[in-house]
């Protein structure tokens, strides 16, 4: 049942995969100024223990959780300064065990802006460089957030702002930390009262807890080459445990700390076809599952 | 430029979803005005109690005496010492102690509403009520145990109050703001007399329920119970006599429901392994395929015996009478159309069909299909503005026929064993939560034919909208893809006809 993660799963990846678009929310990259990159990542996410609260478990009645999302993703150029992002998938949730029905359908499209508004050179060639995000995600169906931990989705908008720094102490190398604060709004499910958190709700309205994420990032990125190695660290900032042999809820407190690689390669430079490769492990969690996930995408730019 | 566009994105998106999340309030309760004080409700026929006077209540204090006026000072220095919590707590038990305390119980059925987790090693272990607060909880209040505990602890309420109207109108003494106009009155002030108080008595008889249904949450309810009565003295609604002899009364009268919980067979209601194998050998020799477990592991049936649970209403044998006809036999044509109907209904669900399906899903922790129905009832019992005494005749009467439906349902399906459409066809995959028992009939169809049989006779210009509820509920398992039509059918005809034994009594319980 735990599936929890799945969701945010998706969301993460969404992020580190659309980082080879050329970026990623939390990345330290920005598309040269009137190029248009349009690509499809793949990712497949599975798990067989979660964390029900802070107690790892299997589910005889879920087996192995996998989440499939095929996700379009885009990305431009507006100034040298200033890319926009879109991304939007489409994802298939499955359980290899018990009678619980598979989920599918499209879940949010995400738009970002990501503008540097701080680069500085200097004469040891060291380059450092500041931006500033902003998201916005929306539901682009009516999936039922009250499945987990099949649903697809937590079926709510969210809006978050973000912080990256982004060091290239010699050319190539790189080390980036980034911080996001994510404004979940309220999700409405079907029923008239539910339990979570140690309280009954009476009303079809479910608050949901805002969301803390960080991440450090390192690797190599020149010419045909991008390596990213990214540490994640996941808080909700809110929300209540599963409770013992309970199903997940939307709203629990999803946490995690998860490492993902990603190798992107472009076969003619400049760039205009690249693809990548990507894997990672929620390395601990709580409310969640301990997943494993792999990740390809292909991308072309066009330039304008 | 640029550099404003992402500001602007960025403050707009803050602003768009950075707002209020609050949740609530719901099922607000207005302070209690009484459309009625019920005199006679001392001469209504009891539930378990062979009189309105089995339990006496010595003669109060003349409200001349020393004592008394004593009991009003306390009062008054209470008044003029209130703090915001205390404030707090008046304004929440004016709201009325039946309404409360049915929101309460609720609550405690959503938090205990949870199968034990499989042992590491195979199998599952036993909720054990000598060990409440351990791995696993006791209880396991699942949608049987729930009725039975939302009908015990209606209808030891109803006797109890039943009773306190009865002493209240022999001994006749006002409520203290009544008679010292110095005394403020913090909640509605009306003629009911108020020895004894009958706050007390529902906290009284409720919190020894509680304990005896729900032993780990012995800590709130009991904080809860006194926080009942306090609000009552410090509103001015009753003195410290009042209180304490209502919550003699109370304590007593749970007393009787607790002895009669003792010996209804509850405890007996697991079964054993024999037992389970003995119905399932049963199905298989009337040439059935016999129901087995979908979990992994297996789990034992739910509570396989709570068919031999004592009713309220029916006796044993109206249970064997009233168990509906045989379902479709597991080989017939019949139940291959109606398993294959159910594949078809899943497969292409609606979005309004899984709405459904999940309005009605009341499984593993929610308040159970019978939580669902207290819910209903409890804006009509609101609205109606109904004391007390006469709030919880309707909670009472209701459970009780759902507590029925139960046992009448379990028999049922116990005895026939049937096998789930998930059994018959393991590629049907289920929308929500497959329930580990017997499929025919349909719990849920069977509550809530019960339910709405009930809600009907207490509030007539809403029968339409119970009958759209009831057979929504009932439809709502074909749409999760855990019941076949036939069970739902006959779960929904099961349910009146047990609703009906409910309704005679109702009819001549001498309530006008």
């Amino acid at each position: 049942m735990k599936q929890l993660r799945s969701l945010r799963a998706v969301i993460l990846l969404a992020a580190s995969a659309a980082s080879a678009a050329a970026q990623t929310a939390g990345d330290g990259i920005l598309m040269p100024k009137k190029v248009l990159s349009a690509g499809v990542v793949y990712s497949q996410d599975s798990w067989d223990q979660y964390w029900e609260g802070s107690l790892k478990r299997t589910n005889g009645n879920i087996g192995t959780l996998t989440t499939k999302s095929l996700m379009m993703v885009a990305g431009y150029g507006v100034t040298g300064n200033l890319s926009l992002t879109a991304n939007l998938p489409y994802v298939w949730t499955h359980a290899t065990q018990g009678v619980l029905s598979d989920m599918s359908g499209i879940q949010d499209l995400t738009i970002s802006a990501k503008y540097r508004f701080l680069r500085v050179q200097s004469a040891d060639r060291s380059l450092f460089s500041a931006f500033i995000v902003g998201t916005a995600a929306v539901p682009m169906s009516n999936y039922t957030p009250d499945f987990y931990p099949l649903s697809i989705g937590t079926g709510g908008e969210r809006a978050g702002v973000r912080m990256t720094l982004d060091l290239q102490p010699t050319p190539g190398l790189f080390v980036t930390g980034s911080s996001a604060y994510t404004f979940c709004n309220n999700v409405k499910l079907n029923r008239n009262s539910y339990y979570t958190d140690g309280q009954l709700y009476l009303t079809n309205e479910v608050a949901m807890p805002n969301v803390l994420d960080n991440s450090v990032s390192a690797g190599y990125r020149r010419g045909r080459w991008m390596v990213p190695v990214t540490l994640t660290q996941q808080r909700t900032l809110g929300g209540g445990d599963i409770r013992r042999q309970d199903m997940p809820f939307v709203s629990n407190r999803m946490d995690f700390t998860r490492l993902d690689g990603v190798l992107r390669y472009s076969i003619n430079v400049p760039k205009d076809l690249a693809f990548q490769i990507g894997a990672g492990h929620v390395l601990r969690g709580r409310n969640v599952g301990q997943s494993t996930t792999i990740t390809s995408g292909l991308f072309y730019a066009y330039h304008f | 430029m640029p550099r404003r566009l992402a500001v602007a994105l960025c403050a707009a998106a803050l602003v768009a979803v950075g707002c209020d999340k609050s949740v609530g309030p719901f099922e607000v309760l207005p302070p209690l005005e009484p459309s009625s004080l019920e005199p006679t409700a001392g001469s209504w026929r009891m539930i378990a109690l062979t009189g309105p006077s089995q339990i006496a209540v010595a003669a109060p204090t003349a409200t001349t005496s020393a004592a008394y006026l004593s009991e009003l000072d306390a009062i008054k220095t209470s008044q003029a010492n209130l703090t915001d919590h205390q404030r707090k707590a008046i304004a929440y038990w004016s709201g009325g102690g039946v309404l409360r305390w049915n929101q309460i119980v609720r609550e405690l059925v959503a938090r205990y509403n949870l199968p034990p987790a499989p042992r590491d090693e195979g199998g599952y272990p036993v909720p054990d009520a000598e060990n409440p607060f351990g791995d696993p909880a006791f209880p396991f209040a699942n949608p049987v145990y729930a009725a039975r505990a939302y009908s015990y602890v209606s209808a030891a309420q109803y006797d109890a109050l039943k009773s306190a109207w009865y002493w209240k109108f022999q001994y006749n003494r006002l409520s203290p703001a009544k008679i010292d106009n110095s005394v403020r009155a913090l909640m509605p002030l009306t003629d009911l007399p108020s020895y004894p108080s009958e706050d007390a008595v529902i906290s009284g008889v409720t919190v020894e329920m509680l304990k005896a249904l729900f032993p780990a949450a012995v800590e709130e309810v009991t904080l809860k119970a006194a926080e009942q009565r306090n609000a009552a003295l410090w509103s001015g609604k009753a003195t410290a006599s009042d209180i304490a002899a209502g919550l003699a009364l109370g304590k007593s009268v749970a007393a009787v429901f607790i002895a009669r919980a003792g010996g209804d067979g509850m405890r007996n209601a697991g079964g054993s392994a024999t037992i389970w194998k003995a119905m399932a050998d049963s199905a298989t020799a009337r040439g059935e395929i016999a129901w087995t477990s979908r979990e992994v592991p297996a789990r034992p049936p739910m509570l396989p015996l709570f068919g031999q649970v004592r009713a309220w209403m029916m006796t044993p044998a109206d249970i064997v009478t009233q168990r509906p006809p045989p379902p479709p036999s597991t080989s017939s044509q019949q139940m291959k159309d109606e398993t294959a109907e159910v594949k078809r209904t899943v497969e292409h669900l609606t979005d309004a069909q899984l709405a459904i399906a999940q309005k009605w899903n009341d499984g593993a922790g929610t308040y159970s299909p019978p939580g669902h129905w207290n819910d209903i009832a409890l804006e009509y019992v609101r609205d109606a503005k109904m004391s007390e005494v006469r709030a919880a005749r309707v909670f009472a009467l209701l459970n009780m026929a759902m507590h029925d439906a139960g046992v009448g349902c379990w028999e049922a399906k116990f005895y026939y064993f049937n096998p789930r459409p998930s059994q018959m066809d393991p590629t049907i995959k289920t929308q929500i939560g497959l329930p580990n028992f017997p499929s025919y009939p349909s719990g849920h169809s069977t509550f809530s034919a019960a339910a709405a049989e009930v809600m009907s006779y207490f509030f007539p210009s809403g029968t339409e909208n119970f009958d759209a509820m009831r057979d929504e509920a009932g439809i709502s398992r074909l749409y999760g893809g855990i019941h076949y039509r036939s069970d739902i059918d006959a779960g929904k005809a099961h349910g009146g006809r047990i609703g009906a034994f409910t309704l005679n009594f109702a009819r001549s319980d001498g309530a006008p």
